[in-house]
C-alpha cells in the first residue's frame, strides 16, 4: 500500500511512505497507544490460553518437561475423580441459587433506587459501596459478621429469639453463607440496571397509563420487558462470575468447609495445580470448567430469542 | 509537514514506556552491606516473629564479612506458589522458610537443592549423627536432606493449674491415662443457662497425632504400603468421635469460633481462662513468658489410651529450610543455615530458639549452657523436650503427595467429628481415596 513517490527524477518507494496517509498515521498512534494492553494480552492471556491446551494433555510441574499422557487426565477427572464432581457440584449449586438471587435483588434495589426522593444518590452510593470491597477483605469481614457467638447475624437472630447456625462450620449453613456473602455485592450490577431503568422510553408508562394499567402492570408489562436486555447481560456475567467464584472460598474455608460443601470448583483446581503441583490435570480442570461456561453461555444466548427484547 | 506531529506522538510513545521501564525496574532491595553477595532469604514469619528472625538476621549480619543475608516476610497463604514462580522465573530467593508439608512435593518435582551437596564432609557427619532424628526425617525425602527445621513443632498439655485446683483436681497427680485426661476434661467445662459452653476443659483432636499415642499413624511401613485404616488409627478416631459427642459437636464448635485465638499474639484463649486443658504447640512457652508471667501453668504429654497406648508420641511438623533448586547465593544460604541451627556452634544458636520459642535442631543445643538456663526459667518447655527425644515422636510419612494425605486426614476427622459418617466409614473412605489417587499418579507416570 506505499505511496510511489517522484524523487529527482525516480520513483523511490519510501519504507515510511505508508505513513503519509492520515487514517495510517491515527492507526498506529492507537496501536501505540493500546500496545502495553496488547502486549499484556498476548502474552499474559492467549499464550498461556494455548499452552494450558497442551500442558492438559500432559503430566508437568513447571520446571521439568511437560510429558505426554495423552488423553489421561481428562479420564481421570471425569471416570475417577470424586472431588471432581462434588467440586462441581458445589459451584453448579452455587450458580443456580446465587446468580438469580442476585438478579432480582439487584433488579429490585434498582427499581427502589429509582424513586425521585430525597438524599436517593446518597443511598445509591451506600448500596453501591460493598461492590467495590475487594473480595479478601469482604471475606474477612464475613468471617466476624458469621461469627456464631458474636457475629452481627446470630446477634440479630438472637434479639429475635432464633439461635442462628454456626455458619462456616457447618455443611448446609457454610454453603449458604457463601450465597448470601455474594448478594453483598449486588450493588455492581445494580448500577447497570438503573441505567438500563433510566433508559426506559417515557411514552411506553404514558401509553400503559392511558390504558388504565396498574403499577404492577407496568412493571410487569413494560419495565421487566425493557429490561430484558439489562437483565440478559447480568446473567450471563453471573455465570461466569459464579463458576469462578475462588477468592472467598479461598479465605474462608480453604480447605474445602465442612463435608466439603465450599469445595468450588476453582479451589479444587488451584489446589490441584499449586499445592499438589499438578499442572497438567489442573489444565485439564481449566479446560472442563471453559467448555462448560461456554456451553451454558451459548444456551443463554439461544435462549435470548424468546425473553430478551431490544425494544428500547 | 506530517513527519513533526508523528515524531511527537513517537516521542510521546518512548518517554511512556520509559516510565514503565523505570517505575517497574527502580525498586532495588535495601542494604546495610552493599558490597558483600546478598543472600534473600523468604519467611513466613509476622508480628513479633518477624522481629525475631530480623534480630536473628542482624546478628548473622554482624558476624559476616562476606554475606548480607536480607529477609522478606511472604504471606504464609502463597509462599508455596510464589517460591514455585520465582524458580520458574529464575529469580528464586537464596533460602526459603516452608511449611514441612511442602518439602517432599517439592523436592520430588525438583524444586529443591539436595542440601548434603552444600556440606562439607565433617558438617554432614555432625548433622546426621547430632540432630534429633523425628526432626531431620521431617525435611528428607528419599534418603536426601532437602530442608532443615529451625521452627519445626509438637503438641502438648498445657494445664491451667487455679482451675484444675478449683475443680478439686489435683495438677501434681495428673492423668495417667487419655481415659482418666478425658473424665478431668468434662469435670473442667463450664456451662451458661443456655447449656453453651463458657469454658472448654479439654478437647480431643487431630487424628494424625493423635494415632501415635495409640501405637498407630498414618505411615509408610517398611514393604512401602500406607498405614491408613489401621485399627490403632480408627481407635484413635473412634477416641475423638465419642468424647466430641459427650460435649456436643454443635456446642464445641460455636465455643471455637467464639475465641479471639490468634497466634503469636496475647489473644490466646487459654492465656484467658477459657481452655483449662488444652493441646497446643510448644511456641506458646515463649508466648506465656512474655503476655502472661505470672499465670501458672503445666505442660504434659498427651497421656496415652489405658490399652495398648505409647506415651509420648507425636508428630512433627513446622517451619523448615529449603535452597531452592536455582537458587544464585547457594553457599551463602547455608551458612545462615548453620548459623541458626547451631550446627557449628550450640550455644550461639540456642538463643536463637529461645526467641521464638522453637524446638532446638539437636541435644548439642538442648544441652548447651544458654538453652539450660533458659529452660530452667521456662521448665514446662521440658516436655516437649521429652516428647523429641522419644522414640515414638515421628516424621510425617515422606511421600510426594503428603499433602493430599494430610487433606483426606483432615476430611475424615471432619466427617467423622460431624456423623456424617462413622469413624470405619470415614478412615475407609479416606484409604480408598488415597489408594485411588496413588493409581492415578501410578498411571500419569509418577515414581510414587
Amino acid at each position: 500500500m506505499a505511496l510511489v513517490l517522484q524523487n529527482r527524477g525516480h520513483n523511490v518507494c519510501h519504507p515510511m511512505s505508508w505513513l503519509r496517509s492520515e487514517r495510517a498515521r491515527n492507526n498506529l498512534i492507537a496501536y501505540l497507544f493500546i500496545s502495553p494492553w496488547l502486549l499484556g494480552f498476548f502474552v499474559f492471556t492467549l499464550w498461556p490460553f494455548l499452552q494450558s491446551i497442551y500442558l492438559s494433555f500432559t503430566r508437568y510441574n513447571i520446571v521439568s518437561p511437560a510429558k505426554w499422557v495423552g488423553f489421561a487426565n481428562y479420564k481421570m477427572l471425569l471416570t475417577k475423580d470424586e472431588l471432581f464432581y462434588k467440586s462441581a457440584l458445589v459451584t453448579i449449586k452455587y450458580a443456580c441459587i446465587s446468580v438469580p438471587c442476585a438478579i432480582a435483588i439487584g433488579v429490585g434495589l434498582a427499581m427502589l433506587l429509582n424513586a425521585n426522593v430525597k438524599g436517593i444518590a446518597v443511598f445509591r452510593t451506600i448500596f453501591y459501596l460493598p461492590s467495590i470491597v475487594p473480595t479478601v477483605a469482604t471475606s474477612a469481614l464475613f468471617i466476624w459478621i458469621l461469627n456464631p457467638n458474636i457475629g452481627l447475624v446470630n446477634r440479630a437472630l438472637m434479639l429475635a429469639g432464633v439461635k442462628g447456625p454456626a455458619w462456616l462450620n457447618t455443611a448446609p449453613w457454610a454453603f449458604y453463607s457463601f450465597v448470601f456473602m455474594s448478594l453483598w455485592g449486588v450493588g455492581g450490577s445494580m448500577v447497570i440496571y438503573l441505567a438500563g431503568l433510566k433508559d426506559i422510553p417515557l411514552h411506553l408508562y404514558e401509553a400503559a397509563t392511558l390504558d388504565g394499567a396498574s403499577p404492577f402492570n407496568k412493571m410487569r408489562h413494560v419495565t421487566l420487558p425493557m429490561m430484558t436486555p439489562v437483565i440478559f447481560f447480568n446473567l450471563i456475567m453471573g455465570i461466569i462470575g459464579a463458576f469462578q467464584t475462588f477468592t472467598e472460598a479461598f479465605v474462608m474455608t480453604p480447605g474445602g468447609g465442612p463435608q466439603d460443601s465450599t469445595y468450588f470448583y476453582s479451589l479444587y483446581l488451584y489446589n490441584r495445580a499449586w499445592k499438589y503441583l499438578d499442572m497438567g490435570y489442573a489444565s485439564a480442570m481449566a479446560w472442563v470448567l471453559f467448555l462448560v461456561i461456554v456451553v451454558l453461555t451459548a444456551i443463554v444466548f439461544r435462549s435470548q430469542k424468546k425473553w430478551v427484547h431490544y425494544g428500547g | 509537514m506530517a513527519d513533526r506531529p508523528i515524531k511527537a506522538w513517537v516521542m510521546l510513545f518512548a518517554g511512556f514506556v520509559l516510565m514503565c521501564v523505570l517505575l517497574a525496574t527502580g525498586y532495588t532491595t535495601p542494604r546495610e552491606y552493599p558490597k558483600r553477595k546478598i543472600v534473600r532469604f523468604w519467611h513466613r514469619w509476622q508480628g513479633d516473629w518477624e522481629k525475631e528472625v530480623r534480630s536473628i538476621v542482624d546478628e548473622f549480619n554482624k558476624s559476616q564479612t562476606e554475606y548480607e543475608v536480607v529477609p522478606v516476610s511472604v504471606p504464609s497463604g502463597g509462599a508455596d506458589s510464589k517460591l514455585i514462580l520465582g524458580v520458574i522465573g529464575g529469580d528464586p530467593p537464596d533460602l526459603m522458610s516452608m511449611f514441612n508439608g511442602a518439602v517432599p512435593n517439592m523436592a520430588a518435582n525438583g524444586f529443591l537443592t539436595d542440601l548434603e551437596t552444600l556440606m562439607t564432609p565433617d558438617e554432614k557427619v555432625a548433622f546426621f549423627q547430632n540432630s534429633y532424628p523425628a526432626l531431620r526425617e521431617t525435611g528428607m525425602y528419599r534418603g536426601k536432606c532437602y530442608g532443615i527445621t529451625i521452627g519445626a513443632d509438637l503438641m502438648a498439655l498445657y494445664v491451667n493449674v487455679k482451675q484444675l485446683r478449683e475443680a478439686g483436681l489435683d495438677p501434681d497427680r495428673f492423668p495417667k491415662t487419655l481415659e482418666e485426661l478425658e473424665q478431668w476434661g468434662l469435670k473442667l467445662n463450664q456451662y451458661d443457662k443456655r447449656k453453651n459452653l463458657t469454658r472448654l476443659g479439654f478437647l480431643l483432636n487431630d487424628v494424625q497425632y493423635l494415632a501415635k499415642t495409640f501405637d498407630g499413624g498414618f505411615d509408610v511401613d517398611p514393604s512401602g504400603k500406607m498405614l491408613l485404616d489401621t485399627p490403632n488409627n480408627l481407635r484413635a478416631l473412634k477416641a475423638i468421635v465419642s468424647y466430641r459427642k459427650k460435649i456436643g459437636f454443635d456446642n464445641v464448635l460455636r465455643f471455637q469460633a467464639g475465641l479471639n485465638d490468634i497466634e503469636g499474639a496475647a489473644s490466646w484463649a487459654f492465656m484467658h481462662g477459657d481452655l483449662s486443658i488444652t493441646y497446643d504447640g510448644q511456641w506458646r512457652v515463649q508466648e506465656m513468658s512474655k503476655f502472661k508471667p505470672d499465670m501458672e501453668y503445666r505442660v504434659f504429654p498427651i497421656p496415652p489410651p489405658a490399652v495398648d497406648g505409647k506415651p509420648r508420641g507425636g508428630v512433627v511438623g513446622g517451619n523448615y529450610m529449603v535452597v531452592p533448586i536455582s537458587a544464585k547465593e547457594k553457599r551463602g544460604a547455608w551458612e545462615f543455615l548453620k548459623f541458626w541451627t547451631g550446627l557449628d556452634n550450640p550455644d550461639r544458636a540456642a538463643k536463637f530458639y529461645n526467641k521464638g520459642g522453637w524446638l532446638p535442631f539437636s541435644p548439642a543445643v538442648a544441652k548447651s549452657p544458654t538453652f539450660q538456663k533458659w529452660l530452667k526459667n521456662n521448665p514446662q518447655f521440658q516436655a516437649f523436650l521429652d516428647i523429641l527425644a522419644s522414640p515414638n515422636c515421628k516424621a510425617p510419612p515422606p511421600i510426594a503427595n503428603v499433602q493430599f494425605l494430610n487433606d483426606l486426614i483432615g476430611r475424615a476427622e471432619n466427617r467423622a467429628v460431624s456423623g456424617d459418617m462413622t469413624p470405619e466409614q470415614a478412615l475407609q473412605d479416606l484409604a480408598v481415596k488415597f489408594n485411588e489417587e496413588e493409581a492415578k499418579r501410578k498411571e500419569l507416570g509418577y515414581d510414587e
